[in-house]
């Protein structure tokens, strides 16, 4: 197995990256590359030229409301600053090695995932390609046939359900100048556009709502074994509590559609009339009926489904006797 | 002399004795010491001498023959392997280590359909690419290959069809890996696609094209590889049986998962002879192969063993691609290298088998297992391989550990359009083992007895005979139960612990090396062969063909001739990599390497030790019935202070008879019955295992964590604990992944979509539970120092263990594996609807109450432990043959004896009666032969 050949571009700061990026017409940012190089080890869509934001050191701040896109997973989780709930779902990704390569901002843009995408040259040869990767022969796609517009592969990266439910926002950048938007906002349900970045734009970090180090929450994720595993699915939860009462309660969950999942105005209707286990219960059953996996990971989607239900209930667990 | 004697140089003495004999302290030591990283010869470690020849170790179940060759140097204590440091600095060279000046890279050219006719290759754009040297294709080698000579159904490359994804089309090799792809990917073919088979149960059909044609040997129009048909016992016994459970299982195929991809490297040499290198766990086989294949002589070919990353079966076979690397490196003239990448492991497999086994436990009102029913439909996969022996293995190793009424077995083996399945730890016993201890618990459970109790009550004694014949010598099954039963706690756990919580028993039944050597005939060719090499530095060097795989051969034979010599193990050094250097050994399977090689080491270390005594005899002048054999030092027994170094004894020896050499064979004693199929699960020892398994399972999502495993296995002696513990540890890390996570998953069209590390779910270090090696040791009286095997049995408890521990947490009966949380889930689902419960935590747990045949059967379990240690310890050595339970005489054919009695192996229309039975249906077709036509 071979990388294909690409020109590695390393510029130093935010700036020279940016002007990089505007005069390269056919290039991928890569970060960690814990997500870009395996993918382009198989010949996934890969690119001539790759910038690498690894010398780009505007992008590193950490603390309690702002975390920098090249923040390392492993400091992440590490840090005493950084929110508990972002803490906490930092560490249960991918494996300890690959947290020490891999970066925030490399699991926000993670590469949507399918079984039969990702796999060798030779393996997608075998089933005649598909849609996200046709090399250049029109494929269909394996999921979802007899369609070739969509391709419904699947988002597993952990982070963006703990910030959606933190109600983050992301900020992005590019030569023609720095934007942000509601975290949840940040994606665009088809697994190849994956999300709203414009080409030569990247995204340098993500903010926390002042008040976020009033709200508690937790993060239960799915997989097979307790590390390496992507999300089969992942549930985040995260509530404020004034005077014993929930004033403010979100709910997002990851790794089962092209894009995460932001329930928060279902979550917000449940503590109107809060009653602990049995809204509990239904807002499981709610989250359970608004997510609809599809067959392209580890686990078959109806399970998946099944287990957002219980996902939600634990990550709401504390909440049972309120 | 609480150091023991320097092994410096001497000086001599003064006084000389004339009568021949040494005064103390005064012999000659003429030369250096006798090396060794220690200048002390130390004291004789009696703490591993056995008490029948004087040392202190005890020896409950008696005397062994290798007693006399005990010298307490290194049998019995835990050593590092001795390849181990080469392993930890990373010098270690596997198959992609191996680098020759002027390499060239090989690629294979694979098959994108699962099954499909070649029309045409053109290879004429790849050849005209610069730094292209060689290109080749079925064309360029027709000879056929396989590891079993019955069954050789393998070619280097497709001849006319392509028969799985992956399958060997061609092989280019270039100036780099770069070049080699493109050229690969230049190389076209024209394929007409056939329909394909992926269901095991088609395989068993008609087909307008089957799989592989066998002329006239081939059955009928269908894929059905092998079939197996015996049937043995009491049959009506089982039908009448009041307990019995039946049980349909699906078994997933899985892969060894072993670390390093198969490598290979070619070369012919200016002498015109062909080097290979390659990871291969069975040198000689491929030696054979490469020979038919490149139609060269075997003297022409060295095979070089490179350290093996991992084998588990998975680099036992021959292998198309070491075949496509002699080919390029003929035609281009230079080395060729060729590595796989990961899911290239994958297509060219040869992992356990996907299978379908009916199994049926049956017991009668005395709590004695009337029979073993069982219907083994196997998945090969596109070609052959071990097929053959694993159809058989998936019947004839339940036959023990427990003494049954009847054995009604039906296997099949059909070829289908997936990667070949082959032999992998455990080969061919781990899915029916599991059915069968599944079948066991649930048998007790209706019966009302303990399952500790039922299995303790139904042991085959040591020293006897299995309902198909198989001999069994020594056994530690009683110990190993009883010790699980103790240490796991389990009188209080079982049935016992809160919903969600449980424990679980299981046994395990394995081969101590297959008794058939498969290429020839034991009476004419040994199985093992060790020579041994003494020279002036007085060291010894070992050649031996035994593969070391990462398992410890080379530090087992090591140790082997360690202690007979009585020499510190870094005197003793191994060359066992090369063909041209080492004798022939079958290999790395069956684990049989060191029952096998050590016993053959023994007697070659004999015989250089009686060359060296007979030398210290001549210098000494005491007899050697009264010479010690010392840590590098040759003394009179009743006064140490005489005697003779080793090195001193080694140079006049050598003075005597001119090289000290020596050799040691072993072959397998004559055994077995003569049915068709005898040969099959045949060997010289058997291992025995029980292990206790405690999970916890999440009612909620299926999820079934293995906390804490306490296993017993019963490998004759521990020649080295510490080698025991790990093969222990690392078998229940591999059954772990079977039972609960790793499967070879094919998509909807029949694509294998997790050939990768991370789909293929081994079980990370996360997942490992506390695991209790327990090592027990029943001296078997042919093993080397009472040794057997212990390196794929270990294997085998740990699934049922688990399915049972399953059972007692939360009701259910596992019958497919793996168990991974979505099944559990749904069967927890099920099982709910089925009971009208809401909330799978309001679940009940099954409970134990004790009936009637509990004390009966402990009492009859208490009376077999006598009976069992009277014949261990040889005081009891009457015959004793399955069926003695039942009320039979041991001395007097069972026909004989009861009407009914059947010994058949080809069956009647009315046992094929039985439409659900998947395998029987194997025998619905006719041998083309027996057809008439050709
Ligand atoms: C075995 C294994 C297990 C894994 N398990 C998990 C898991 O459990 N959970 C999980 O979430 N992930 C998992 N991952 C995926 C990955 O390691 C992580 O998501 C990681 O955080 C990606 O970060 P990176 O910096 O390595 O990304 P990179 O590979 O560098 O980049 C990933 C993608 O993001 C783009 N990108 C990177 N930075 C930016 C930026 N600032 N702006 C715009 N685009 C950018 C790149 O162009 C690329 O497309 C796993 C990976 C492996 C190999
Ligand atoms: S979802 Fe469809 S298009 Fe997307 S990667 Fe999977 S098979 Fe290809």
């Amino acid at each position: 197995m071979r990388m294909p050949p690409f020109t590695l571009h390393t510029p130093d700061n935010l700036a020279k990256a940016l002007a990089l990026a505007s005069e390269l017409d056919n290039f991928d940012w890569v970060a960690g590359g814990t997500d870009l190089l395996p993918n382009y080890k198989w010949h996934l869509n890969p690119k001539p030229n790759v910038i690498s934001l690894a010398k780009v050191n505007e992008l590193t701040a950490l603390s309690g409301t702002v975390v920098g896109a090249m923040v390392r997973i492993h400091d992440l989780a590490n840090s005493e600053d950084a929110h508990p709930l972002i803490r906490e779902t930092a560490a249960t990704i991918a494996s300890v090695m690959i947290r020490r390569s891999a970066t925030v901002g490399g699991n926000i843009c993670l590469d949507t995932r399918c079984y039969w995408f990702n796999q060798t040259e030779e393996w997608r040869r075998s089933i005649d390609w598909c849609h996200k990767c046709d090399c250049d022969t029109g494929a269909d796609c394996r999921v979802i046939p007899n369609q070739n517009t969509l391709c419904v592969a699947t988002y597993q990266a952990d982070l963006a359900a703990a910030f959606i439910a933190l109600d983050a926002t992301i900020h992005l950048a590019s030569g023609a100048g720095a934007r942000s938007m509601p975290f949840a906002e940040f994606f665009q349900l088809d697994g190849m556009t994956r999300n709203v970045l414009k080409t030569g734009e990247l995204v340098t970090h993500v903010t926390l709502p002042e008040d976020a180090k009033n709200w508690q929450g937790a993060y239960q994720k799915l997989r097979l074994r307790e590390t390496w595993d992507f999300p089969e699915a992942g549930v985040a939860a995260a509530w404020k509590l004034e005077g014993g009462k929930i004033t403010g309660l979100r709910v997002a969950t990851t790794g089962c559609e092209s894009i995460p999942g932001d329930h928060s105005e279902m979550a917000a209707s449940a503590i109107e009339e809060w009653s602990g286990k049995d809204s509990i219960r239904e807002l499981s059953e709610g989250v359970r009926k608004a997510v609809k996996p599809v067959s392209n990971t580890y686990f078959p989607p109806a399970y998946r489904r099944k287990m957002l239900r219980v996902l939600t209930r634990r990550a709401l667990a504390p909440l049972e006797h309120l | 002399m609480a150091k023991g004697y320097r092994q410096a140089p001497g000086k001599s003495g003064d006084k000389k004795r004339t009568d021949g004999k040494r005064v103390a302290g005064q012999q000659d030591f003429g030369v250096p010491g006798s090396g060794g990283s220690d200048p002390h010869s130390k004291l004789q470690d009696l703490d591993y001498v056995p008490e029948s020849v004087g040392g202190w170790k005890k020896q409950p179940r008696g005397p062994h023959v290798h007693d006399r060759h005990v010298t307490g140097m290194t049998i019995g204590k835990s050593v590092p392997l001795v390849d181990a440091n080469w392993k930890m600095t990373g010098q270690a060279q596997y198959g992609d280590d191996i680098r020759l000046p002027g390499e060239l890279i090989g690629k294979i050219l694979r098959s994108p359909h699962h099954y499909a006719l070649i029309k045409s290759i053109d290879t004429s754009n790849a050849e005209a690419m610069e730094g292209v040297f060689a290109i080749a294709t079925g064309q360029d080698s027709v000879n056929k290959f396989g590891v079993l000579p019955v069954t050789k159904d393998e070619h280097a490359m497709a001849q006319d069809k392509v028969r799985h994804v992956g399958d060997l089309v061609a092989c280019v090799c270039a100036i780099d890996e770069a070049t080699a792809i493109e050229a690969m990917n230049a190389i076209s073919v024209e394929y007409e696609v056939l329909p394909s088979i992926h269901d095991m149960e088609d395989g068993l059909k008609d087909s307008e094209h089957p799989i592989h044609d066998r002329g006239k040997y081939h059955i009928g129009e269908s894929n059905v590889q092998k079939r197996v048909f015996q049937q043995f016992g009491d049959l009506d016994g089982m039908e009448r049986a009041p307990y019995r459970h039946e049980a349909d299982w699906e078994t997933a195929g899985l892969h060894h998962g072993f670390t390093e991809p198969h490598a290979v490297v070619a070369h012919w040499d200016p002498s015109g002879r062909l080097t290979v290198w390659s990871p291969q766990q069975v040198p000689h086989y491929l030696h054979r192969a490469l020979s038919a294949v490149l139609d060269i002589p075997m003297h022409q070919i060295n095979v070089h063993r490179t350290f093996v990353g991992g084998g588990f079966g998975g680099k036992s076979d021959p292998f198309p691609h070491e075949m496509c690397a002699a080919i390029l490196a003929r035609k281009s003239g230079r080395p060729v290298r060729i590595n796989f990448d990961r899911e290239e492991v994958y297509w060219i497999n040869r992992g356990r088998h996907p299978s379908r086994i009916q199994m049926g436990v049956f017991a009668d009102d005395e709590g004695r297992i009337s029979g073993i029913e069982t219907d083994a439909l196997i998945d090969g996969g596109a070609f052959a391989s071990f097929g053959h022996v694993t159809t058989y293995y998936n019947g004839v190793l339940h036959t023990a550990p427990y003494e049954i009424g009847g054995f009604n077995y039906t296997g099949a083996r059909v070829w289908t359009n997936k990667p070949a399945s082959g032999a992998m730890r455990g080969h061919g016993a781990v899915n029916s083992r599991c059915a069968v201890e599944v079948g066991i618990d649930a048998v007790s459970e209706q019966m009302k007895v303990d399952p500790m109790t039922f299995r303790l009550a139904n042991l085959l004694p040591p020293h006897s005979r299995t309902i198909t014949g198989f001999r069994v010598t020594s056994t530690g099954m009683r110990e190993c139960l009883a010790k699980v039963r103790e240490q796991s706690d389990w009188d209080e756990k079982f049935r016992n612990l809160p919903l969600g919580k449980g424990i679980g028993v299981g046994c395990g039944f394995f081969i101590s090396g297959s008794g058939l050597p498969i290429h020839w005939d034991p009476e004419n060719f040994p199985h093992a062969t060790v020579h041994l090499q003494c020279d002036m530095d007085g060291g010894v060097t070992v050649h031996t063909g035994a593969a070391e795989i990462g398992q410890g051969s080379d530090t087992a034979v090591a140790q082997a001739v360690s202690e007979v010599l009585a020499l510190p193990l870094d005197m003793i050094r191994i060359r066992s990599k090369e063909s041209d250097t080492a004798p022939v050994d079958l290999g790395s399977y069956s684990s049989r390497v060191t029952f096998m090689n050590c016993n053959a080491a023994i007697k070659a270390a004999c015989e250089l030790r009686d060359k060296v005594m007979k030398a210290a005899w001549e210098i000494t002048g005491y007899n050697p019935d009264v010479l010690v054999l010392g840590d590098r030092r040759i003394y009179y027994k009743h006064d140490p202070a005489i005697g003779v170094s080793w090195l001193e004894a080694v140079h006049k020896a050598q003075a005597d008879v001119g090289s000290l050499i020596a050799s040691g064979a072993y072959r397998t004693p004559p055994m077995g019955g003569v049915h068709k199929g005898a040969a099959a699960g045949l060997a010289p020892a058997y291992s025995f295992s029980a292990y206790v398994a405690e999970v916890d399972v999440d009612v909620e999502t299926g999820f079934v964590k293995i906390t804490k495993a306490w296993a017993a296995h019963d490998c004759g002696k521990a020649l080295n604990p510490l080698a025991v513990k790990g093969q222990i540890i690392g078998s229940c890390h591999m059954g772990m992944g079977q039972v609960l996570s790793e499967e070879m998953k094919y998509g909807r069209d029949g694509h294998l979509m997790n050939p990768d590390l991370l789909d293929y779910k081994i079980m990370s270090v996360h997942e490992m539970p506390d695991v209790v090696p327990i090592i027990v040791e029943s001296n078997d009286p042919e093993g080397p120092f009472g040794a057997k095997e212990a390196g794929e049995g270990p294997l085998l408890p740990i699934l049922p263990a688990v399915c049972n521990a399953i059972y007692d947490a939360i009701g259910i009966r596992i019958d497919e594996l793996p168990v991974t949380p979505d099944r559990l889930h749904k069967r927890i689902e099920k099982h709910c609807r089925k009971l009208g419960i809401n909330d799978p935590l309001d679940l009940p747990v099954p409970r134990f109450e004790a009936g009637p045949l509990q004390k009966k059967l402990a009492d009859r379990a208490d009376e077999h432990a006598k009976r069992d240690h009277l014949r261990d310890i040889q005081e009891d050595r009457s015959s004793y043959v399955n069926g003695v339970l039942f009320g039979f005489a041991p001395d007097k054919p069972m026909a004989e004896q009861k009407e009914g009695w059947r010994e058949a192996v080809v069956p009647t229309p009315k046992d094929l009666a039985d439409p659900s039975k998947r395998a029987a249906r194997a025998w619905g077709h006719v041998e083309r032969r027996h057809r008439g036509d050709d």
